[in-house]
């Protein structure tokens, strides 16, 4: 590992606040300063269906959602703005058509910041189109595609690389769909993990020829489908004590991204990131209220706690009747961050902190666990088993089943109660040794469909 | 002075827990038989313990036609989808017990000497350009287990192999499922090319991104919002329904 992180960034769980980290991160023009005092918003624009035909009619689509998002921050007075391109198949497909849209929207930026002094940053999420079950993780035309893109976009106005990689997707998908925690544990825990400690090396590397930044990795293929799955109160797809451990197990395996190079400012939805904050103090972002454009989920506000960037997730380009959609958004995450931004200047950003917890800490099991003070231990347990993957994702599952079963306040229904013990008393039987683990889930989970060891180094 | 949050104990004005008021009350299943084997293939069914239902299979199919097994099968996965309707079980269980089905249809299809007759075929894929197949195995999981054939084509699906594959297969029923917008737009496509064929095979459309209002917008197009529509959905257009009647069932539009 490139960095071992023996220690919690933070004394206690109340140092933390949103606006603020231990290792700020500057990017882009002006530049944007994360973590050094104040939240920055973070608008994640996305092409409509039929824009995507020919280069020229994409290049034209990104032109007018940066506008719009530019636009839209000198018209209220916001005085920083973060521009997320996740890149849809086309663009990471064809590394030119990347890297025409980014130097188009660095060419606007740049006219923004000369005329206007707005700062602002692009981040380049190239996306992993290496679905594990259908190409070899290590070696295919899909990671060739990548890793050209994450060249070309650095190359030409990215001032920030970022992915969600896919490793151990599809065991995570044959285990979650059957509540098998063990197999969660596996596919997140390690097969992720060693994944991203074999990719991020490269993307590193790619970020700092350039001169810009590794941000960061979001365990979304697996964490967030988890959160998806277990949906709201209605739902009955999966227990949510069952996602909220998969969530430990996102952290644990996030935390490969930063021990590899990586520095922040995080993908916005690794909503594991206030753990990740606690054990690095890297500048985080998080999306909540204003990313229900994208997906609903149970914790929105309490996510804001500690964010140092606030994002909306993704939005299609639409109109509105007060914009675009775009624009519409933009003015959304400038006035959250305004909000989180004047709490600071007033000296009551402690008192909003709380407010946004006790929102959520108690709505939901995702909620309480991302909770800036259970995120803390969750964080203390992966680091007091750093040493392996498999180690510090059992521990983190076995602290956040602890910690909700142990608080009279967090309230489960027989059902979900009966999902945690059950997934707790599976975890507790599995084995000490990293080697015993492994050796059995390469035997057992043979049979799931694409599951190639050799991908991850095995 | 602000209170902390340790001091708070009633949230009832920031949440409403919607789901501990109309918590299920746990509950089995029903038998299925009154033959002690077959039920305990039924109840190994129900229970997603496929060593249950290989040991109890192997049994029953000493003293009885296999299709009378698969029958049986067939009866525990209906328990489980009471017991999924009712909020009794969640999704995992009912993807345990059709690996238990699957397990004990395999074994009586052996002794068949052949595949078990099927209630119609069901071609399904993921969106050209779209990886995001969770969803789609899910429901190809479901519509298996009740007694479907599926073909299952994958992801990043080109829309002619998706036509082709209907066609190949005679299916009763195609799906495709797209987590975004700018993958959806190949459904309309494969409909329109379907319609050049002549063919009029009903094609249901779903997942993160699709809406109603686009898979409506053509023909063939019957939108699902959620997988465990797609039991249903197959045994419509088994026995015949046209996508313009599923339409108006399942979207109230046409």
């Amino acid at each position: 590992m490139a960095k071992k992180y023996t220690s919690m960034a933070y004394n206690s769980w109340d140092e933390m606040i949103f606006g603020t980290t231990k290792n700020p991160v500057s990017i882009g023009l002006g530049p944007v300063e994360l973590g050094k005092g104040w939240v920055v918003p973070q608008i994640v624009p996305h092409p409509r269906p039929g824009s995507t035909d020919t280069k020229e009619k994409l290049l034209r689509e990104y032109q007018r959602m940066t506008d719009d998002a530019l636009g839209r921050c000198v018209a209220l007075g916001f005085p920083a703005l973060v521009i997320e391109f996740e890149h849809i198949y086309q663009m990471t497909s064809q590394p030119d058509w990347a890297a025409a849209i980014f130097k188009q929207a660095k060419a606007q930026m740049q006219d923004y910041y000369d005329k206007y002094g707005l700062k602002s940053a692009l981040i380049s999420t190239v996306a992993d189109l290496r679905k594990p079950d259908m190409v070899h993780m290590r070696k295919s035309q899909e990671l060739t595609w990548m890793l050209e893109t994450f060249a070309s976009t650095a190359e030409n106005g990215a001032d920030v690389l970022s992915i969600e990689t896919m490793g151990g997707k599809e065991v995570f998908d044959w285990a979650v769909q059957r509540q098998d925690i063990r197999g969660v544990i596996f596919g997140i825990g390690v097969l992720s993990s060693r994944d991203m400690a074999w990719l991020w090396p490269q993307i590193v590397e790619t970020a700092k020829k350039n001169n810009i930044t590794p941000g960061g990795d979001t365990d979304c293929a697996r964490g967030n489908t988890a959160m998806f799955l277990a949906g709201g109160y209605t739902a009955t797809d999966l227990p949510h004590t069952f996602a909220a451990l998969a969530r430990a197990c996102s952290a644990a395996r996030s935390l490969v991204a930063y021990e590899q190079g990586a520095t922040g400012p995080t993908k916005d939805c690794a909503y594991e990131d206030p753990i990740i904050k606690a054990i690095t103090g890297v500048p985080i972002t998080m999306e909540g209220v204003a990313s229900a454009c994208a997906h609903s989920e149970m914790q929105s506000n309490i996510v804001s706690a500690v964010a140092d960037l606030w994002s909306n997730e993704a939005v299609e380009y639409h109109d509105m009747f007060g914009g675009s959609s775009v624009e519409v958004f933009t003015e959304i995450l400038g006035y959250n961050v305004a909000q989180m931004n004047a709490s600071i200047a007033l000296g009551q950003e402690k008192v909003l902190r709380d407010i946004n917890i006790a929102s959520d800490k108690y709505r939901d099991v995702h909620g309480f666990m991302l909770s800036p003070d259970n995120s803390y231990e969750i964080g203390k347990a992966i680091v007091e088993n750093i040493d392996s993957y498999y180690g510090r994702s059992k521990a983190a599952v076995l602290k956040t089943a602890e910690l909700i079963a142990g608080d009279s306040k967090m309230q489960l229904t027989e059902f979900e109660r009966d999902a945690l013990d059950k997934a707790r008393r599976e975890v507790e039987a599995l084995p000490d040794s990293e080697d015993e683990f492994i050796d059995q889930c390469l035997s057992d989970y043979k049979k799931v469909a694409g599951f190639d060891p050799s991908a991850y180094g095995f | 002075m602000p209170k902390s949050l340790n001091e708070v104990s009633d949230f009832s004005n920031i949440f409403t827990r919607y789901d501990i008021g109309a918590a299920v009350q746990k509950r089995g299943a029903e038998d299925v038989s009154t033959d002690k084997v077959l039920q305990a293939i039924a109840t190994g069914v129900v229970d997603g313990d496929e060593d249950v239902v290989l040991e109890n299979t192997n049994k029953a199919l000493e003293n009885n036609e296999p299709t009378k097994v698969i029958d049986t099968l067939i009866a525990g996965m209906r328990e489980v989808s009471k017991l999924w309707d009712d909020g009794v079980y969640y999704l995992p269980q009912v993807i345990l017990s059709s690996d238990a089905l699957m397990v004990g249809l395999e074994k009586a299809e052996d002794a068949m000497g052949g595949k078990a007759q099927k209630k119609g075929t069901v071609v399904m894929h993921c969106a050209h350009g779209d990886i995001h197949d969770i969803g789609k195995n899910i429901a190809a999981a479901l519509i298996r287990a009740n007694g479907f054939k599926v073909v299952d084509l994958g992801s990043d699906v080109p829309e002619d192999e998706v036509v082709k594959a209907v066609k190949d297969n005679n299916a009763n029923l195609v799906t495709g499922t797209a987590l975004m917008t700018t993958t959806m737009s190949a459904f309309a496509k494969i409909a329109k090319m379907m319609k050049e064929e002549g063919m009029n095979t009903p094609f249901i459309c779903g997942g993160g991104a699709v809406s109603e209002e686009y898979v409506t917008s053509f023909d063939l197009g019957v939108y699902a919002d959620q997988a465990k529509q797609g039991v249903d959905m197959a045994t419509d257009a088994s026995s015949g329904m046209s996508w313009e009647d599923m339409r108006i069932k399942y979207n109230l539009v046409m």
